[in-house]
């Protein structure tokens, strides 16, 4: 048995969406136990006194790389029918730019915004609001835009192809990454906390 | 040792377990499936004795006349001789293209050359690169002249043969083919032109409706 299951055809389209809802449970779960369904706890992000977001993120990237990884080396997982979002490099960092905003200002990004509906907060329905509003609002100046949302496109690029380094190499280049910023963002939240009690 | 790992924090031991996985990847590989390749003996005489790994010129035709779409047909020939003529869907790549093809593995992809040998060789590749659904057009594009586009009635048919022509004729006229008529026969033309490469029309819309591409990501 081979993965991915749903090429390889194990699956429909059917059972497709019933195992996409359970993994949106499991998703929406783990993201409301850790605090993300509470816009305050997202933004202090932002001020440097709750970096648990960047925590629980960059152990999730690092989980999914390791299994990911090991999952291919087996020979368990075929990764070249695993789907990669292709590059658009200028408007990728334009749309990046524009949810980080919208990150900032709301407190929440689509997906915790979800979460936050389903937990009944006020403040995350609004910015679920928001979110149709600005697809509607695309949808209708995407005539303007198309010619820039289709531009500098690079295709499906990944870090050993871009940087030319063995994928092992990028692996543990990430994980070292990864360690690093928890053992930083741990420091950061020490001194941001010393700081406000003199405050 | 024993000590320093009971001193430490859950969060301590798990950054732990992915800076050892991390180090071991260092020295795993790629995990691509390289320009090596693996072959299943026994699957492949498997395929080979039961005929499982060739596709009939007749089948093909019917499954483009249908409309079907679920799978691909490509073309080992060079350039040149794709652009003169090819089965109307079929895709051009040459042998030397085809490990970096866009051709996945879980695709039903029908291979065919001139004759035999050429799609043989190409079949047994991709088969070692570990595609599931790799089948060659029985003939090549001899056959598919021979029995799809022209196809001949003998001068003396059985009834059984009358029938099968009748039907071999509308096939041929779609992928703009001349049926021959009976051999000794005054209008039979010696060279028949090769059809233009219009693409017919599948007749039966519906039959198979075109697979909606699936966008993915979140």
């Amino acid at each position: 048995m081979i993965a991915p299951f749903f090429k390889y055809g194990l699956f429909g389209d059917n059972l497709g969406l019933v195992v996409a809802f359970a993994i949106g449970i499991g998703f929406g779960f783990f993201l409301e136990r850790a605090g993300f369904g509470n816009a305050r706890k997202l933004a202090a992000q932002f001020y440097f006194t709750d970096l648990r977001v960047f925590k629980v993120m960059f152990t999730a990237i690092v989980t999914a790389m390791l299994g990911v990884y090991y999952l291919a080396v087996f020979g368990v997982l075929d990764l070249s029918l695993v789907y990669l979002t292709p590059t658009f490099l200028l408007p990728q960092m334009a749309g990046g730019l524009i949810l980080g905003m919208g990150f900032v200002v709301g407190g929440y990004c689509p997906g915790t915004a979800c979460v936050g509906v389903a937990t009944g907060r006020i403040d995350a329905m609004v910015l679920f609001l928001g979110i149709f509003a600005g697809i509607f609002g695309f949808g209708e100046i995407y005539p303007l835009v198309s010619t820039f949302y289709a531009s500098t496109p690079m295709g499906q690029l990944t870090l050993p192809q871009v940087t030319g380094l063995p994928y092992g190499v990028i692996v543990f280049a990430v994980v070292l990454m990864a360690l690093g910023g928890f053992a930083g963002a741990e420091w950061v939240e020490k001194r941001m906390a010393a700081r406000n009690v003199e405050a | 040792m024993s000590d320093l790992l009971k001193n430490l924090s859950i969060n301590g031991r798990l950054a732990l377990v992915a800076f050892v996985l991390g180090v071991v990847a260092l020295f795993a590989g790629s995990p691509y499936v390289g320009a090596g390749a693996m072959v299943n003996a026994k699957d492949l005489s498997l395929a080979m004795a039961t005929d499982a790994d060739q596709v009939d010129v007749g089948t093909l035709a019917d499954w483009i006349i249908q409309g079907k779409s679920n799978f691909r047909v490509v073309d080992l020939r060079t350039e040149a001789a794709y652009a003169e003529y090819h089965i109307p869907p079929a895709e051009n790549i040459p042998v030397a293209g085809l490990a970096q093809s866009s051709l996945l593995r879980n695709e039903k992809v029908i291979l065919y050359a001139e004759g035999g040998p050429r799609a043989a060789q190409a079949w047994m590749l991709l088969k070692a690169k570990g595609f599931k659904g790799v089948y060659i057009l029985r003939g090549g594009l001899e056959a598919w002249k021979d029995h799809v586009l022209f196809p001949r009635i003998p001068a003396t048919p059985t009834p059984a043969q009358v029938v099968d022509f009748a039907r071999a004729r509308e096939v041929s006229k779609y992928f703009g083919g001349t049926p021959q008529a009976v051999a000794g026969d005054s209008a039979v033309t010696a060279q028949a032109a090769m059809p233009t490469l219009a693409m017919p029309t599948p007749q039966a819309a519906g039959a198979g409706a075109p697979k909606k591409k699936k966008k993915e990501g979140c």
